[in-house]
């Protein structure tokens, strides 16, 4: 943790107006995204956007250095924030759910050459496919692939362990290539 | 799978993590005025919120007054009214010591409740019966001596004003302003002050009694000549 994270910190605890601007400068872009990733309404994802920074600020001094950064803590309030929304909401929208299981009867070679082998056209069904995602697995998928969080730090933000969330990734992959192969079909 | 196998494929899905990034490229803007309106929320809950909760300290206040009001004693006023009372009892002189026993008769003849005009009123009763005690002290001694007319006369005088005095004792009458009884050391009466009040109280009885009699009369009258 670097001094200016100490002092934000501190600033935070003190309910200073400076440091609330400071974290929101600091935060806001990222939690924002990561918001309006889980909640495609850009109404919603504002809404949810300041009630993650009120309980940010009032619930400062629950925040402990040593279980995670700040930066995880915030994400960890943003996701359980719009995951609740979601709840409240109970949009009508189809998502993808292997029932049958049929993703898990890929083969690791498969999968690693659908994600792996650059290619603009996978490229293209890989986001067409992630739209028929549910929100926690590619809330998941984001963290670990383009945020680049490690496997502990999404067990903190979406409240489970490091194995559960290692075995969603692998489930999500082949998901994935499933869909994709459904588009091609 | 391990840390590090993850971590590899973080690497290898190169595909995944270029539809990723062009995802979030496509994601919606924050508004430039959000964190603007996020801190005027922050503020307004500020300063909604009460800096100093002051009904528990009312409320503690309202019992401390209560349990107070209930706990202290009440003060003893009949004690303090005799307390008070005592020094304004008269003191015989020593020329009244002697004077004692008939002092007492009159006074039990002529119960005073008030102490005011009561005192008055022994006064003029003890310089009454001095004045013919003295006489009648005179009279013993001079017994032998022939009894003069003019002596014999001014004792008479003075029994009859010593008459007069008893006469004037027994009519008086306590009004409501003799006897403030909304004064606190006025609520303990001396038995002579309660035989009075009852004495009053019968006559103002048999006084009632009588003026119902006479309306009755006046009835029967009026009804008797219709």
């Amino acid at each position: 943790m670097t001094g200016i994270d100490i002092d934000l910190i501190r600033g935070l605890r003190e309910q200073s107006p400076k440091a609330q601007r400071m974290a929101l400068e600091c935060y806001g872009k990222e939690i924002f995204a990561q918001v309006a990733r889980m909640l495609p309404a850009v109404e919603d994802a504002e809404e949810v956007y300041q009630d993650v920074f009120v309980k940010v600020f009032r619930n400062i001094r629950m925040y402990d250095a040593e279980k995670s950064s700040l930066r995880t803590w915030i994400s960890r309030i943003a996701y359980n924030e719009a995951v609740t929304w979601q709840r409240h909401k109970r949009q009508a929208v189809i998502y993808f759910e292997d029932r049958e299981g049929k993703a898990e009867q890929l083969t690791d070679a498969e999968v690693e050459e659908t994600l792996g082998h650059p290619n603009s056209e996978t490229v293209q069904l890989i986001r067409a496919a992630l739209k028929h995602l549910p929100p926690d697995e590619r809330a998941v998928i984001t963290m670990f692939y383009y945020e680049e969080m490690s496997l502990k730090e999404i067990a903190f933000v979406t409240e489970s362990l490091p194995t559960t969330v290692a075995s969603k990734l692998s489930r999500t992959r082949k998901k994935i290539c499933k869909i994709i192969k459904m588009l091609q079909s | 799978m391990t840390e590090e196998k993850f971590n590899a494929l973080r690497q290898t899905d190169a595909n995944l993590r270029d539809a990723l990034r062009m995802d979030e490229a496509e994601v919606p803007k924050m508004p430039a005025d959000l964190n603007e309106r996020l801190m005027q929320r922050v503020a307004a809950q500020e300063q909604k919120k009460p800096r100093h909760i002051v009904w528990p300290w009312i409320a503690a206040a309202c019992v401390a007054g209560v349990m107070m009001i209930w706990l202290t004693p009440p003060k003893d006023t009949p004690t303090d009214v005799v307390a008070e009372n005592k020094p304004v009892v008269e003191q015989p002189s020593d020329n009244d010591k002697e004077e004692k026993p008939e002092m007492a008769k009159v006074e039990t003849e002529a119960p005073v409740p008030m102490p005011t005009p009561v005192k008055v009123r022994k006064a003029q009763v003890q310089t009454t019966v001095a004045k013919r005690d003295a006489a009648l002290v005179a009279q013993e001694t001079k017994a032998e001596e022939p009894i003069a007319q003019p002596v014999i006369d001014e004792v008479h005088n003075d029994l009859a004003v010593a008459q007069t005095a008893k006469t004037q004792e027994k009519s008086v009458t306590l009004t409501e302003r003799d006897i403030p009884i909304t004064r606190p050391e006025n609520y303990k009466y001396t038995p002579e002050e309660i035989a009075l009040l009852k004495k009053q109280a019968n006559e103002a009885y048999l006084r009632w009694a009588e003026l119902e009699l006479e309306i009755a009369k006046h009835n029967l009258e009026q009804t008797a000549s219709k």
